[in-house]
């Protein structure tokens, strides 16, 4: 089990390293979230399932170029880049309590954004596009056909976000609040009709282009990173409302995590001699 | 506006998105008539053989909601045997309702033909057999003939279990495949088993979704690919007799109707059970899960396969100490392919 969470760890934090720039610190959170869930998909039943999730994430945030006056004037870059990787597994019931799904889902976006600061730094507010890729499968788990059905977005997303640094009796406090939309993208349903034999067999679903008018996802973010002894920890809530469907199909999921993570930063140097 | 308020307010926010629920959603209900109004809509909007099987469904709609009316709402054995009924009246082996604590399943679909399976004859033949993956296999007519008896098609078979089994059968004259009392499973299975009897990929059958509520919303017909490829080298160049009885069913039904397009195939026995349509599940407001077939399957001439296969030499089980379809074979074998 150490060594699957090790591999998972790992694998999230991957991404972190291969974009990582050289002599640009770079601010990482390794997230873990628990929480409940509501999953609708009446390509599945007509009733909805709640039950508990569990996720890994990983989120790494860094100046688009290497800044040579950070440092020298104390100014940061005001344009800088983030990236997420996320998964979660679920575990549903309905309401029934007769049936459950279990659920996989993985999402991996990156972003750019400005960023605007006041107070000398402590307030500051950022605003930039943001896309995201996001694959959700569930499993009937009580069904003798094994039968799944899942979901693909590709979609390009407004963010925001403001924080807030401040001091407290032992030590400082930063407080961040994040918001994502979808703008415009592509998202892929299976049929209503469609057999999930159909589906796993290659028919197409239907691919289409998405939007809020027909695909509205919603993520907010609520997070207190404080610093504790030398290490920078979060904690914090997250929800996410996604839903999206045809005129036969609808899907939707919402979820509340609380979420319990690591920051650090670090820089890399390029033949670092000691 | 005060930090602290600020964050009430997004708290406030968040809690009333987490409380969003879907529109669409139907709330848990143990209504009899509810229920059977759901049941009922689901196989009308969903199955695919109403119209084909000649059902009069909008008449059982009135008969079972006039029951479902005298149900006490907390009698659920009472409401699961009025949705079996309702279900029964569908004739199809695919059409099930599960409960926690019942399963219902017709018999409809082979009630009426000979069994034509006897496992205590069959054991005269299948005797000193070896087990490769699921298949049971061993020659019989003195070592002449190979014969393998597959009882599932939801028991994985492999290539290598395949290449085991025809190599043991290399100095035999030809072979004979006993699905009977196969009542299906995983199609991927039956596409494997047959794939080392046709020389190149081709179109075994057709099948078609459907694409709306009206009995006859269909998609067109889309062909069935069977690839060599899935044999893994393996191919067998002599005779092979595929056998079949009443409960040749599902993914063994398409098997049997798949290999009549085989190199030196026959087959022998009964009329498959059929089980053309491909299961699908939907729940209903109870929590109870309903199996229906959605998709229909065709061979490769265009006809329906969901009532059956005939076999090319019918033969019906009629001795005490012999099992006749084997013996049928057996002598298809040694004389009608030289």
């Amino acid at each position: 089990m150490k060594r699957v969470i090790g591999i998972f760890v790992v694998l999230l934090c991957l991404p972190t390293l291969l974009i990582a720039q050289e002599g640009v610190e770079h601010d990482n959170i390794l997230k873990l979230k628990i929480g409940t869930g509501y999953q609708f998909d009446s390509y599945l039943s007509p009733l909805g399932y709640t039950g508990l999730q569990f996720g890994l994430g990983n989120e790494w945030w860094q100046p688009f170029r290497q800044d040579t006056r950070l440092g020298r004037s104390g100014r940061l870059a005001h344009w800088a880049h983030v990236g997420c990787v996320d998964m979660c597994v679920t575990d549903y019931h309905s309401s029934a309590r007769s049936n459950s799904y279990l659920g996989l889902q993985i999402a991996a976006g990156w972003g750019a954004f400005y960023e605007w600061r006041w107070l000398e730094d402590r307030l500051r507010v950022h605003v930039g596009p943001y896309l995201e890729t996001g694959f959700s499968g569930r499993y009937h788990a009580g069904n003798v056909n094994k039968i799944v059905s899942f979901d693909v977005a590709i979609d390009a997303m407004a963010m925001t976000g403001i924080s807030w640094s401040f001091y407290g009796k032992r030590t400082s406090y930063r407080l961040n609040y994040q918001f994502r939309t979808n703008i415009l993208g592509f998202d892929y349903l299976p049929e209503y009709w469609e057999s999930y034999y159909e589906i796993t067999e290659g028919v197409p679903g239907q691919p289409r282009c998405s939007g809020p008018w027909n695909h509205n996802t919603v993520k907010h973010e609520l997070t207190l990173d404080m610093q504790f002894i030398r290490s920078t920890w979060r904690i914090g809530c997250e929800h996410e409302y996604v839903s999206y469907g045809t005129d036969n199909l609808h899907f939707m999921h919402n979820q509340f995590s609380l979420v319990l993570g690591c920051r650090w930063k670090y820089k890399i140097h390029a033949n670092a001699r000691l | 506006m005060s930090i602290s308020k600020s964050i009430l307010y997004v708290l406030a926010a968040t809690i009333l998105l987490v409380s969003c629920r879907s529109r669409e959603e139907v709330k848990f209900s143990m209504d009899p008539k509810e229920n059977v109004e759901a049941l009922w809509q689901i196989i009308d909007t969903k199955y695919c053989y109403i119209d084909a099987k000649g059902i009069d469904w909008a008449s059982i709609h009135d008969e079972y909601i006039a029951k479902a009316e005298l149900l006490e709402r907390d009698d659920q054995v009472a409401l699961f045997d009025l949705c079996a009924g309702m279900l029964d009246s569908l004739r199809d082996g695919h059409v099930n309702l599960f409960s926690a604590f019942d399963r219902s399943y017709s018999t409809a679909w082979y009630d009426t033909l000979p069994a034509n399976f006897d496992t205590r004859l069959q054991a005269l033949y299948l005797h000193d057999y070896r087990i490769a993956g699921s298949l049971y296999y061993c020659t019989i007519d003195n070592g002449k003939i190979g014969y393998i008896y597959y009882s599932s098609f939801s028991n994985d078979i492999s290539t290598s279990n395949m290449a085991w089994v025809l190599s043991a059968f290399a100095d035999c004259n030809g072979l004979i495949i006993d699905v009977r009392n196969n009542g299906g499973g995983d199609i991927t299975n039956a596409y494997r088993l047959a794939a080392p009897f046709f020389s190149d990929d081709q179109t075994i059958g057709y099948w078609q979704h459907k694409t709306g509520p009206g009995h006859n919303d269909f998609s067109a017909l889309e062909p069935m690919k069977l690839k060599v490829s899935l044999a893994g080298g393996n191919r067998w160049q002599k005779p092979v007799v595929v056998l079949s009885n009443r409960i040749t069913y599902s993914a063994a039904n398409l098997f049997v109707s798949m290999m009549r397009y085989a190199d030196q195939s026959l087959i022998v026995g009964g009329l498959s059970g059929g089980g053309g349509g491909m299961p699908m599940s939907y729940e209903l407001p109870c929590g109870w899960m309903v199996r229906f077939s959605s998709v229909r399957m065709y061979d490769r001439d265009k006809d329906d396969i969901e009532q059956g296969v005939y076999p090319d030499i019918l033969v019906t089980q009629q001795s005490d100490d012999k099992d006749d379809i084997i013996e049928k074979a057996i002598e298809v074998i040694n004389t009608s392919f030289r």
